[in-house]
């Protein structure tokens, strides 16, 4: 499975997309994250399934006039 | 660091578990270019960095407890150091590697987290950190082997658990028996962190198609236990791998 990583460095900034892993478990997914971006001292660190992002645009349809 | 000796018995107890993770980083670092997965690698990497780091505050330690320098970082033969047998071997297979170093870094890190000192106050919480995503790793990648490869998991994970029982020490050193527990160098007995150790795993594998009934939660026999390299079948790494640890090929480019 696929996951995006999110951080931020200090309480307070914006948490941001800073890349992904790949993985066969949330567990393992979280692991991977802290191995892999431990660039930073981070204040946050969080993984979400690919699948579990809702898209919000593009794509999202208008709203359709009522006409029934 | 404090003034006071150690208990000779604690001093062997510290070297076990500094043995033990130099080559926890030795293991790390062979296979990580050869984990079946990116993340895999780079997790390994990070692990024998850390281990290593690990390594090098415990000979601190140690080196001010009377231990040589030039002995404790790789001079003297291989049957002096005093690792968890499982680790003798880098494995044959990633199965293999993760069924080896996964119970043996649990077993150091109880050892570690017992000690109750003044000379390891504010360094073993430091380590806890590191030692938390370590655990972690090695349970999830467990679990997944468990659903993958049980019957190559189950084989592996037999003398590995126990030989990581061998560091723990016997199950007979309770609060009446356990001589570093009994100076007061640590806050719970070898019998106490084999309960949680075992209790680790049959939960762990509860739920999953690998059995540890063939495992010998008796182990180690106390009459073959050596207590000074905290194990029990005389084994140890070879030739080949002193050579690695001492870093013999790599002198000349030591910056002196």
């Amino acid at each position: 499975m696929n996951y995006a990583v999110f951080a931020r460095i200090n309480k307070g900034d914006d948490t941001m997309y800073i890349g992904g892993v790949e993985a066969p478990s949330d567990r393992l997914a979280r692991v991977y994250a802290y191995e892999m971006y431990d660039e930073e001292a981070w204040d946050y660190l969080a993984v979400v399934r690919d699948e579990h992002l809702l898209e919000v645009a593009p794509g999202t349809p208008a709203v359709e006039g009522g006409s029934a | 660091m404090s003034d006071d000796a150690w208990p000779e018995a604690a001093v062997d107890y510290v070297q076990a578990i500094a043995d033990t993770k130099l080559l926890l980083g030795q293991r790390y670092a062979q296979w990580s270019l050869a984990a079946p997965s990116l993340e895999d690698d780079i997790g390994g990497a990070s692990a024998a960095q850390e281990e290593i780091g690990h390594v090098r505050q415990l000979f601190r330690l140690l080196e001010g407890q009377g231990r040589d320098g030039d002995w404790l970082r790789g001079d003297r033969d291989p049957d002096a150091f005093a690792n968890a047998s499982s680790l003798d071997t880098p494995g044959e297979t990633w199965v293999e590697f993760l069924a080896n170093v996964g119970p043996a870094d649990r077993a150091a890190w109880f050892l570690l987290d017992a000690i109750d000192h003044d000379d390891f106050r504010g360094m073993v919480d430091k380590m806890g950190e590191d030692e938390y995503f370590h655990l972690e790793y090695h349970d999830a990648r467990l679990e997944t082997l468990a659903a993958e490869q049980p019957e190559a998991l189950q084989a592996a994970l037999e003398p590995s658990l126990a030989g990581s029982l061998g560091l723990l020490g016997p199950a007979s050193y309770d609060e009446d028996a356990d001589p570093v527990f009994e100076a007061g160098f640590t806050s719970r007995t070898v019998a106490d962190l084999r309960e949680a150790f075992v209790d680790h795993y049959e939960s762990l594998f509860a739920d999953t198609d690998v059995s540890l009934d063939g495992v010998d939660w008796d182990a180690p026999a106390e009459d073959a236990w050596d207590a000074s390299r905290r194990r029990a079948d005389g084994g140890s790494i070879s030739d080949a791998d002193l050579v690695l640890l001492r870093g013999s090929r790599n002198e000349v480019f030591a910056i002196r």
